[in-house]
């Protein structure tokens, strides 16, 4: 008898341990459900925007009694942080932002909830924002579903004393009968760098460069692209990725990323590369343009007060955004719109612009106490009007896989530029 | 009698065949069926059929028959050095005898880490500008390297960071078996003459094998599935040296969204594997008999 009792306990053990388990792995989670009705979940990217945000948020969950909770994730993570989310039949995040290359994917899975209905009844209005941004991180084939949050458009970040430097200046006119900063083509660009890093040797390179694959390269290399008067595609959908624009393109990339840039930059992220012009490593940089705050904040660079903004030499930039978005399977639809109401107000964007955010409203861009404090941001307003952006398409963060690839096969040598292209061409062939 | 323990015998394994079933069988079972449609994460649902075709794309991928040949080189290579360095220091500890516990501990640190968090701190210390390696050896005078950027060193360096962080588990298990070794055969072989090293090919070798085939396959299994050191040290870069079949199939089912050809892919993979595992489950099997 006791011994049948003590084997009904385990076997009760057992399958209360089995049951617990397998419970815990499907179910879902009770604790957000109940405390779901007033608290907003957000995804978002550990940026310094995010920051800025952050930094607001207790005026919001003040003004309406909602709690906000933001997970700030590294970017490597974020795309399958949200697609795991995305398949489920509810979302542990209200509101997530969404990378400009990601949008077409997005939208074509039916991830992102339009915000048509929910715009045209609080009567927000969306023609604030620069046209560019909308169109790349707001609105596909006329319907809205993201409201463009930060630009990250790319710009030639640049050491005003090394670009004016006399001596420099005078050495590199003597050999090339050119003036150093004359960017009017990146051919002129890339043979000042090279210059600059044949004089400075160890001390300094021309430019510092980001290789790592996948994204850091691809949208470094898009500037190159549009500079040169390459694109993906022409204006009837033709495949331009391997025309002899693009390919020069590659092979001026190639030739300041071998003769140029530190030897390092074939594998740098954009944090590696950054702590390379922030500790006086380079005299320039093809990067995000919020990377100028932070340059000029002497708490994170030792060339504060040393730095400046231009449109890339070639004269057409890389745009690109985030966008807010609310997922289709969102638990609380009216509440995250409430939040995206206020955060992108005119007041709040404001704020985060005055502490070192990237703005995508034309009007907080042209406001005085804006300008004052951020002088660059007129600079950056004019680039952005002019810049290209990376297709939306359905496969476009495949596109940037394969770009990235074949662009560090062209770094590396494996490839010519034209066959790393071709590659890239064959492959887009078969994407939507 | 028989019949009661017999049913006892069921209703204790139900619960262990349940989840076996729900981790293991049907994750394995749907991963398969996928394998033979066009199943896109974008879709609901499973596709449509396409066969075969998934496993002939894959075979004719250039990029896939890359990643396996890379991960070949990787496997093969840090499979035998840290099985040998974790052999010689193994040999070491068990023959110290003050201080061993605090030498084990000390070597055993890397294993404790999480290969994200190697792979992080190796690219901080790596940075050709500013990282600590290039410095120390530019006060010896020696110029530093590119050594993740680098298309000739990245794999290496990549393999070099991956046994520094084994190397430990191959000494806890190796040491494990060297302290378990009976002590007469040494004393008969010390009376009959023979030296440390006839000692030590004669008896160590042949009395240890067993413990080296398991250590050997069990890393070598887990060396064909790296891929958390690959992604945070150099996404399969420069070019495509670094690549691995892992990383290769991460990139199919999470950026490209083809769990189809990504399973195809995980399938092959898993052909690899499966001989290992099977040769792995014979030797342990002759042990224990």
């Amino acid at each position: 008898m006791k011994r049948t009792s003590v084997r009904i306990l385990s076997l009760l053990f057992a399958t209360v341990l089995l049951l617990s388990f397998v419970l815990s792995g499907c179910g879902g989670n009770s604790d957000e459900d109940t405390t779901s009705q007033n608290t907003i979940n957000i995804l978002m990217e550990d940026v310094p925007d995010t920051q800025c945000v952050i930094d607001n948020i207790a005026d919001f969950e003040e003004a309406t009694g909602i709690t906000v909770n933001i997970e700030s994730v590294n970017y490597s993570s974020m795309h399958e942080k949200i697609l795991t989310q995305m398949l489920s039949s509810t979302n542990a995040y209200d509101i997530i932002v969404v990378d400009c290359y990601w949008v077409g994917e997005f939208v074509a899975a039916g991830w992102i909830e339009p915000l048509d209905s929910m715009i045209e009844s609080s009567g927000f209005d969306t023609s604030v924002y620069i046209d560019s941004m909308m169109n790349m991180v707001g609105q596909v084939d006329g319907t809205t579903y993201m409201l463009p949050f930060y630009n990250y458009m790319l710009a030639l970040i640049y050491r005003t004393d090394i670009w004016s430097d006399p001596e420099l200046a005078e050495g590199y006119k003597n050999e090339t009968g050119k003036d150093l900063a004359a960017w009017d083509s990146l051919e002129d660009y890339v043979e000042a760098c090279k210059y600059i890093t044949s004089v400075k040797g160890d001390e300094m390179a021309g430019a510092v460069m980001q290789g790592l694959r996948p994204d850091p390269i691809a949208m470094e290399w898009c500037n190159y692209l549009f500079s040169c008067g390459g694109d993906f595609y022409d204006a009837s959908g033709n495949i331009t990725i391997n025309s002899p624009e693009a390919v020069k393109a590659l092979e001026l990339y190639v030739d300041n990323m071998t003769n140029a840039a530190p030897a390092g930059s074939p594998g740098y992220g954009f944090d590696e590369a950054f702590n390379v012009m922030a500790q006086g490593g380079a005299a320039s940089y093809v990067t995000y343009n919020w990377m100028l705050p932070k340059l000029e904040n002497s708490a994170e660079s030792n060339v504060a007060g040393l730095c400046d903004v231009a449109q890339i030499p070639g004269g057409v930039s890389l745009n690109a955004g985030w966008g807010w978005a609310i997922p289709h399977n969102a638990a609380n639809k009216e509440l995250s719109w409430k939040f995206l109401e206020w955060v992108e107000s005119f007041d709040v964007c404001k704020a985060r612009a005055l502490s070192g955010g990237s703005p995508t409203r034309s009007d907080v861009m042209s406001d005085a106490d804006v300008l004052a404090a951020c002088p660059y941001l007129d600079t950056v307003k004019s680039i952005m009007e002019t810049s290209k952006m990376i297709p939306i398409m359905e496969d476009a963060p495949q596109l940037i896989e394969v770009l990235g690839r074949e662009l560090s096969e062209a770094v590396t040598g494996a490839k010519t530029a034209q066959e790393a292209l071709d590659t890239v061409a064959e492959e887009m062939a078969s994407m939507t | 009698m028989k019949s009661i323990r017999k049913s006892n015998f069921l209703l204790f394994m139900l619960p262990s065949v349940i989840a076996l079933l729900l981790v293991l069988a049907i994750p394995l079972g749907y991963s398969l069926i996928t394998s033979f449609f066009d199943t896109n994460l974008k879709y609901q649902g499973l596709g449509e059929f396409v066969g075969l075709q998934n496993y002939i794309d894959v075979i004719k991928d250039v990029y896939f028959r890359d990643s396996v040949k890379t991960t070949l080189i990787f496997t093969v290579g840090v499979v035998i050095l840290e099985f040998l360095a974790g052999l010689v220091i193994a040999l070491l500890l068990n023959n110290i005898r003050k201080g061993r516990n605090l030498f084990f501990t000390i070597i055993i640190v890397p294993m404790m880490i999480t290969p994200i968090a190697v792979g992080l701190i190796w690219r901080l210390l790596l940075h050709s500008d500013l990282g600590i390696v290039n410095y120390v050896l530019s006060l010896f005078g020696i110029s530093g390297k590119a050594w993740l950027a680098d298309a000739s060193l990245a794999l290496k360096t990549v393999m070099f960071i991956d046994i520094w962080q084994n190397v430990p588990y191959m000494v806890l298990v190796i040491l494990a078996g060297l302290v378990t070794l009976p002590t007469e055969p040494y004393e008969a072989a010390a009376i009959d003459g023979a030296s440390r090293t006839q000692s030590f090919f004669r008896l160590t070798i042949p009395m240890m094998l067993p413990t080296f085939s398991v250590v050997l396959l069990l890393r070598t299994i887990t060396a064909l599935k790296t891929y958390d050191l690959i992604f945070v040290l150099t996404r399969g870069g420069p070019g495509s040296t670094t690549e691995v079949i892992s990383y290769h199939i991460y990139q199919q089912a999470f950026r490209y969204l083809e769990i189809g050809k990504a399973s195809a892919m995980s399938y092959l993979l898993l052909l690899l594997i499966i001989p290992i595992a099977f040769l792995f489950i014979k030797i342990s099997r002759s042990r224990t008999v």
